[in-house]
């Protein structure tokens, strides 16, 4: 019988049966994921963010440091040493040569708009969404490390351990390479990065690249901007100001 | 070519427990739905069949696309099929031996790749 | 060359034996490593997430890069119709096809997820250079196994030399494959050099032919086999040959990168202030592996000597494997330009650390030990070496 199961008739009836079931159970609360994303996400949105370096405090960097950590669950790793240990943002200090001026920012994935790491991969594991974000699908990553070869921003890490209790939205694996995801379960649920909620000036700005009525939009038509190794051509997703 | 495959051993493996309807370890709010006596997997039988059909159709979907909704959520499965040690009111590991997924899947000798990655517990404050 | 015949070996001698078991104990002791980087994660090897391939891949790009030069002989002799290396050819696939193995077995098991093969063999991204070479090698093992067919299939040798010709073409754009994996590494100074690719040529036809002469050798040796001065004078001088070429293409792969001035950096590491890269690079890049041999090969006090040309041909894929650590290891340490202009004080930068574990050192020598494995237990079971390749036997102008 079940040979002749259509899988989509049988997705419509039992979500039917789902939601029926979300309120008999006594004293059983099911995760409901209120105001999530129920369309594939589009090519119409670019996210991007934009960090100001004069407005960046080291004491911000160190805060979006942890945010990201807290979120996603990285950096208790027990075993992995030194530059095993994963770095999915880090604070840099950069001083430039002729002026001598000294800035601080922070360093993630910068979701490359033509990333390396995505033509790279021999799997497709290494992939860009439509809207401009850039993830792991660990389900298909071999652990081959071609990525973190080609990512000119040293962004992804491997996992060089056995992991537990991972959040629920974020699993990470032994043998699998990971990044930043830009939060991308926030912003499917219509929230903001927790890097970007962690500092409390406009410091950094997250939003819309493609949308003219958004902040980050209208700031980056405003201001001096600059992409990191813009030689590359990479149309990175993460722009600097002040740099 | 891989996709049928995966159906094809679903189907196998399916059909080795189709007659059986018991699960001595449905998890802590599996049970419960089940003694109220309202249904939450409209049948069994195709759940055990084609869960990792439908996960892998999921997964799919969210990761590449975005689309999130808590229809073949792992995160769903794990919620209601964890157990919980009585003793220190904590979450036994839906991968640790004789718990729900692990348990059916060693019986049938299909490795259980899910929780290399995943999340074996429901999530904080679900306690 | 119809009288020409093949046999196998004698596989009674206790010689052989003790061969494959200290070849079968380095291959389970790899193994085991592999089992024991896999069960904890690579955090008990030398890499990190700077140093991102370590020794298994000097290994295993080693051995796929040999692996088609190792085919040379016999392309030698079907492309280019010398007579002389015709006897040859069978070997020279068979030890083409093993040094494959041996590398292939060394890149997939140091994979972070090698249970996952099934996807790197069912999920294409034809955008990328590596899954290209997945095909690549897969293709290679069917090309050259066809290729053997057809000699040994009396029916076939007619078409034996077509099928050469592809095994020619096919492995040298395996190797530009191989070369054009570091191609695509824009923003790694190092691997920013278009001579990438042909280099890799030039180096697989030297590390290849140097394993080949080796295997030659013993097995003629240690199987009482006469084997003529024509046929090794012939291989000596074309081993000389090949290491000279990559000498040459080192030296123009260095120099161009001298001039571009944003690749400077990086030249000034490997070649004056790298530490142990400098070290290797001159001592046993240049030095140990480029002109001793050359020394041993052309010296008229040593030219040949069946020792000292065995001695050079080691000397070349010690040589060749360090040449291979400085590309792959040296070329990750330095690190990349993020801020051209700007000096990093903090956060990322400075020369990364690498020292191999054991696990991964056991493992790439688990490589090299299943490749050779191959071959001997292959010889006994197939005519692949002609009984005798005496002069008289084997030099054209006997034949006439
Ligand atoms: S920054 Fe690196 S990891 Fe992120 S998209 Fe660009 S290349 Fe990929
Ligand atoms: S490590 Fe994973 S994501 Fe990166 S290139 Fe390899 S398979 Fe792709």
């Amino acid at each position: 019988m079940s040979k002749t199961l259509n899988r989509r008739d049988f997705i419509k009836t039992t979500s039917a049966t789902t939601i029926g079931v979300a309120t008999i159970a006594n004293g059983i609360t099911l995760t409901t994921f209120a105001g999530t994303n129920k369309t594939p996400v589009t090519n119409e949105k670019r996210w991007g963010m934009l960090i100001d370096t004069n407005k960046l405090s080291e004491i911000d960097i160190d805060g979006m440091v942890s945010a990201c950590k807290k979120e996603q669950g990285w950096g208790s790793e027990v075993h992995s040493t030194g530059n095993q240990k994963p770095g999915w943002i880090k604070k840099l200090k950069v001083k430039d040569k002729a002026t001598g001026k000294v800035s601080n920012l922070a360093l993630m994935c910068q979701h490359c708009e033509e990333p390396p790491c995505v033509d790279v991969c021999p799997t497709n594991a290494s992939m860009k969404r439509e809207d401009g974000i850039v993830l792991v699908d660990k389900h298909l990553c071999i652990g081959c490390r071609y990525c973190m070869m080609a990512c000119p921003y040293d962004a992804r890490s491997f996992v060089h351990e056995t992991l537990s209790n991972q959040k629920e939205h974020m699993p990470r694996g032994k043998g699998t390479v990971e990044s930043c995801t830009m939060c991308v379960h926030k912003i499917d649920k219509g929230e903001v990065p927790a890097c970007v909620t962690s500092v409390n000036s406009d410091a950094v700005i997250f939003g819309d690249l493609y949308d003219a009525s958004s902040k980050i939009n209208q700031t980056l038509k405003t201001i001096q901007s600059a992409q990191i190794r813009a030689d590359l051509n990479l149309n990175t997703g993460v722009r600097y100001s002040g740099l | 070519m891989n996709r049928l495959l995966v159906v094809f051993l679903s189907l196998l493996v399916g059909s080795v427990f189709a007659h059986t309807n018991e699960h001595a370890n449905l998890g802590e709010q599996a049970s419960s739905i089940k003694t109220s006596g309202k249904v939450f997997h409209e049948s069994v039988s195709i759940i055990r069949k084609m869960h990792p059909e439908f996960l892998r159709h999921k997964r799919d979907k969210t990761l590449r696309q975005g689309v999130r909704t808590d229809e073949y959520s792992l995160k769903g499965c794990v919620l209601c099929h964890a157990n919980k040690n009585k003793t220190n009111n904590q979450y036994h590991s839906v991968d640790k031996k004789g718990q729900f997924c692990s348990d059916c899947h060693e019986q049938v000798g299909v490795s259980l790749d899910c929780f290399s990655c995943h999340r074996t517990i429901p999530k904080e404050g679900s306690l | 060359m119809s009288n020409i015949r093949f046999e196998q070996i004698e596989g009674k001698i206790l010689g052989f034996y003790a061969l494959i078991a200290g070849l079968g104990i380095l291959v389970l002791a790899a193994l085991g490593s592999v089992y024991y980087m896999e069960h904890h994660g690579h955090f008990v090897t030398g890499m990190n997430n700077r140093i991102v391939w370590g020794m298994p891949h000097v290994f295993a790009l080693f051995l796929i890069a040999a692996a088609s030069g190792a085919l040379n002989v016999a392309s030698i002799s079907s492309v280019f119709n010398k007579k002389l290396y015709k006897p040859l050819s069978r070997l020279s696939g068979l030890v083409a096809l093993s040094l494959l193995a041996g590398g292939l077995m060394v890149l997939v098991l140091d994979l972070g997820r090698p249970d996952r093969l099934i996807v790197a063999m069912t999920e294409y991204n034809f955008k990328s250079i590596f899954a290209w070479n997945i095909i690549l090698y897969n293709g290679f093992f069917v090309v050259v196994a066809v290729y053997l067919w057809m000699m040994f299939e009396r029916r076939m040798n007619r078409f034996s030399r077509k099928a050469g010709l592809v095994a020619f073409g096919w492995r040298l754009i395996l190797t530009t494959g191989t070369g054009s994996i570091f191609g695509f590494l824009v923003a790694k100074q190092a691997y920013d050099a278009v001579i990438m690719a042909p280099m890799f040529i030039i180096m697989s036809f030297a590390f290849g032919l140097a394993f080949f002469i080796l295997i030659l050798m013993a097995s003629y040796q240690w199987t009482n086999r006469p084997l003529g001065d024509a046929v090794v004078n012939r291989l000596s001088n074309l081993l000389g040959v090949f290491v000279a070429a990559v000498m040459y293409f080192v030296a123009v792969y260095h120099l161009g990168n001298l001039y571009l001035a944003e690749n400077t950096g990086v030249e000034n590491f490997i070649l004056f202030d790298g530490g142990i890269y400098t070290k290797l690079f001159w001592y046993g890049q240049i030095i140990l592996g480029e002109l001793i041999p050359m020394a041993l090969i052309y010296h008229p006090a040593t030219k040949g000597n069946r020792s000292t040309l065995g001695l050079a041909s080691v000397l070349i894929i010690i040589g060749g494997l360090i040449q291979l650590y400085v590309i792959i290891i040296g070329g990750q340490a330095y690190p990349m330009e993020l801020f051209p202009g700007k000096e990093i004080l903090e956060g990322y930068g400075g020369v990364a650390q690498y020292s191999t574990s054991l696990p991964e050192m056991s493992l790439g020598v688990g490589g090299v030990a299943l490749a050779i494995i191959a071959v001997t237990f292959l010889v006994k079971l197939l005519a692949f070496l002609p009984e005798s390749l005496a002069d008289d036997v084997d030099d054209p102008h006997h034949k006439g």
